[in-house]
């Protein structure tokens, strides 16, 4: 009670010095939870990107190298079935399935339907060409459905797909898709020349540039074979989880020299290809958010321990007062340290209040992160180093504003409310020290 | 009882030594009222420090009931001042954000007595200074008098078996002074305290037992007072 009474006094006494090292502290502290949510926020934004081309789990994909041009035959009306990339056989899905490190693979065929749409009249003088459509598919593994892009979907009406809908004809579409065709849940839609009904419609997050439609993998062989690709009906694509974040890189060489003419590309490839400007302020934020960080820190922890040293000395006739009345040195310390604890608990809540507000400033005024996506198929290739050519109607690469959530973690909070806590009993260790080394003698002979 | 023998203090300032105490012989009886007086910069001061363990002689011997100060280890020192040696401060020293009750019971913390028995224990030396009525006063609202009264209550708590008194009266006025020294008078005689007090005011000095006359870290003169 006494050691209480005592601290909260001393505190009222210095009041303003104890709020300009609080608010020091919290400064120090704003800023690490801000960069810290930002940073957060700016890797959401990137796993969110990158989680529509590989997948929630995804770890590694592995692509057969870039098709043939189109070339391929139409299979009447107009449309063509064109695979994106050259095939991988179930043998060596199953083999790459089966190596140490990794936790699953599934296979995935990416195709895409182009359509040509002839005008009224088409033949003749006058007429004008025809209009190209193209749609992604992708081929999903329904044996697999953790792996792949569908599995970084929210599906908004119906449901998705199963492991019973192995064999059927049914597709999930994209929602963006879907609203620019007027498609729904329960309708028909054809791809190539096979009707599908739609069972569920998917959205992936906005900066994704998602298949338009996922079918069973069966029925995307099916689609291949029929549109009159040279496809041999097995997968173009592997996804593969590795069994730890350590060993991703070890399975990318295990696989590669399993799958020797195969591009075998991780999340870390694809994400400096395809989301550069996100990695370039995940750097940012990261490096030298971080670095800004640590000097205001050291800075507050600087200022604290030299007002700490100062309002020691202010008081050595005090103290020495306190040694003639028989107190140890450890107890004055303990005044001290409790005084500089509290310092330190105010700069901590202070800080975590600043850094909620750095957060809302930051998600409320900070521009949005443009990131250019290609279509999924081009992606890989990119990341690869190769060029894909585009088939004919295809979706261009687009810029994609990807709007900043920062993200406060209870981790974060954590750290700051210590790291203030810290600032705050490193003061309060300065000032002990000095307290230690006072003679009673020469501090009663300074003048209050 | 005190016993010094060849007590010796020096202190270095640049490449200068100073000798605060010099080669100083004293005894000081249980119960005795020692006044010792001499000019500024004499040594008194220094001698009181030395005797209250608050700091240690560079050659000699300082003993207190045959306890050798100079060779107890610094948290024995600390109990030892905790226990039995009171200080009375010229300046008073008392904690300025603590109130005169607080004060008072700062003295009675490093015993560790319960805060029952420390409540009772401060308000009887409050009433035994004539200031229970201001207990819940801060220093900043009590006179000089007043402050000091409080500063010997803390001095007193404790039922110390020494009392060392620097300059007491320096900052107080005449009839404060008398006030005061009457109070530190009545005390010494209830309490059977050994009361060393460093005065360079000749008509307190000679309310004493005995004077001690300090001149150049020397005692130069000892010598009894008709005071019984």
């Amino acid at each position: 009670m006494f050691f209480l009474t005592y601290l909260r006094r001393e505190l009222r006494r210095r009041l303003h010095q104890a709020i300009v090292v609080a608010l020091g502290l919290a400064l120090g502290v704003g800023l690490v939870v801000t960069v810290g949510a930002a940073a957060a926020g700016v890797n959401k934004a990137q796993a969110d990107v990158l989680g529509v081309l590989y997948g929630v789990g995804t770890d590694v994909t592995v692509t057969g190298p870039a098709a043939p041009a189109a070339g391929s035959a139409t299979a009447g009306n107009g449309t063509s079935i064109q695979a994106d990339y050259s095939p991988v056989s179930s043998a060596e899905v199953a083999a790459v399935a089966g190596l140490h490190g990794v936790a699953a693979a599934a296979g995935g065929l990416l195709l895409t339907d182009t359509t040509d749409t002839f005008p009224r009249g088409s033949g003749h003088p006058g007429s004008g060409p025809p209009a190209t459509g193209s749609a992604s598919v992708n081929g999903v593994d329904t044996g697999q459905l953790a792996l792949g892009p569908l599995s970084a979907a929210t599906i908004t009406s119906g449901h998705s797909l199963t492991t019973a809908d192995a064999a059927a004809d049914v597709a999930v579409v994209d929602s963006g898709y879907a609203a620019s065709h007027s498609l729904t849940a329960g309708s028909d839609i054809t791809i190539g020349t096979v009707r599908f009904t739609i069972i569920g419609i998917a959205a992936q997050p906005q900066a994704g540039n998602p298949p338009d439609f996922y079918v069973p993998l069966a029925a995307a062989q099916a689609l291949q074979l029929a549109g009159g690709s040279a496809g041999t009906g097995d997968v173009n694509m592997i996804y593969v989880t590795a069994a730890s974040a350590a060993g991703i890189p070890a399975v990318q060489h295990e696989i590669t020299r399993l799958l020797p003419h195969a591009t075998v590309t991780t999340a870390a490839s694809l994400a400096s290809q395809v989301t550069t400007s996100l990695a370039s302020a995940a750097k940012l934020a990261s490096d030298l958010g971080r670095w800004l960080a640590v000097l205001v820190l050291i800075a507050a922890f600087a200022v604290a321990s030299l007002l700490t040293m100062a309002a020691v000395a202010r008081r050595a006739a005090e103290f020495g007062t306190l040694k003639g009345l028989g107190w140890r040195t450890r107890r004055i310390t303990a005044q001290v340290l409790g005084e500089s604890a509290v310092i330190g608990a105010a700069g901590a809540a202070l800080g975590v209040g600043l850094g909620f507000a750095g957060v809302t400033i930051i998600a409320t005024l900070a521009p949005k992160l443009s990131v250019t996506v290609p279509p999924p198929s081009a992606a890989f290739a990119q990341a690869a180093g190769q060029v894909l050519p585009p088939a004919p109607g295809a979706a261009a690469p687009h810029a994609v504003a990807v709007p900043l959530h920062p993200a406060i973690t209870v981790g974060v909070v954590v750290l700051a409310a210590i790291l203030a806590m810290a600032g705050g009993l490193l003061a309060g260790a300065a000032g002990s020290w000095r307290i230690a080394r006072l003679r009673p003698a020469a501090a009663l002979a300074r003048v209050p | 009882m005190y016993q010094l023998t060849g007590v010796t203090k020096l202190y270095h300032k640049d490449r200068q030594t100073i000798p605060a105490v010099q080669d100083l012989n004293l005894t000081i009886e249980d119960g005795e009222w020692l006044a010792i007086q001499g000019r500024t910069g004499s040594g008194k001061t220094t001698l009181l420090n030395l005797l209250g363990g608050l700091d240690q002689p560079t050659q000699g011997s300082i003993e207190l009931d045959g306890t050798s100060l100079g060779t107890l280890p610094e948290t024995r020192l600390t109990r030892l001042r905790a226990q039995s040696i009171g200080f009375i401060f010229q300046t008073f020293n008392l904690i300025p954000t603590l109130t005169a009750a607080e004060n008072v019971e700062a003295a009675l913390i490093p015993l560790g007595t319960g805060q029952p028995g420390r409540r009772a224990r401060v308000t009887a030396a409050l009433e035994s200074v004539g200031l229970a009525d201001r207990a819940n006063h801060l220093p900043a609202e009590l006179s000089g008098g007043q402050q000091q009264r409080v500063a010997i209550a803390r001095a007193l708590v404790k039922d110390p078996t020494v009392v060392l008194a620097d300059e007491p009266t320096g900052n107080l006025d005449e009839d404060t002074r008398d006030d005061i020294i009457g109070l530190l008078e009545r005390l010494w005689r209830d309490r059977s305290l050994t009361l060393i007090l460093v005065s360079h005011d000749s008509a307190i000095a000679r309310l004493a037992q005995a004077v001690a006359v300090m001149t150049d870290g020397h005692v130069t003169t000892r010598q009894d007072s008709p005071n019984p």
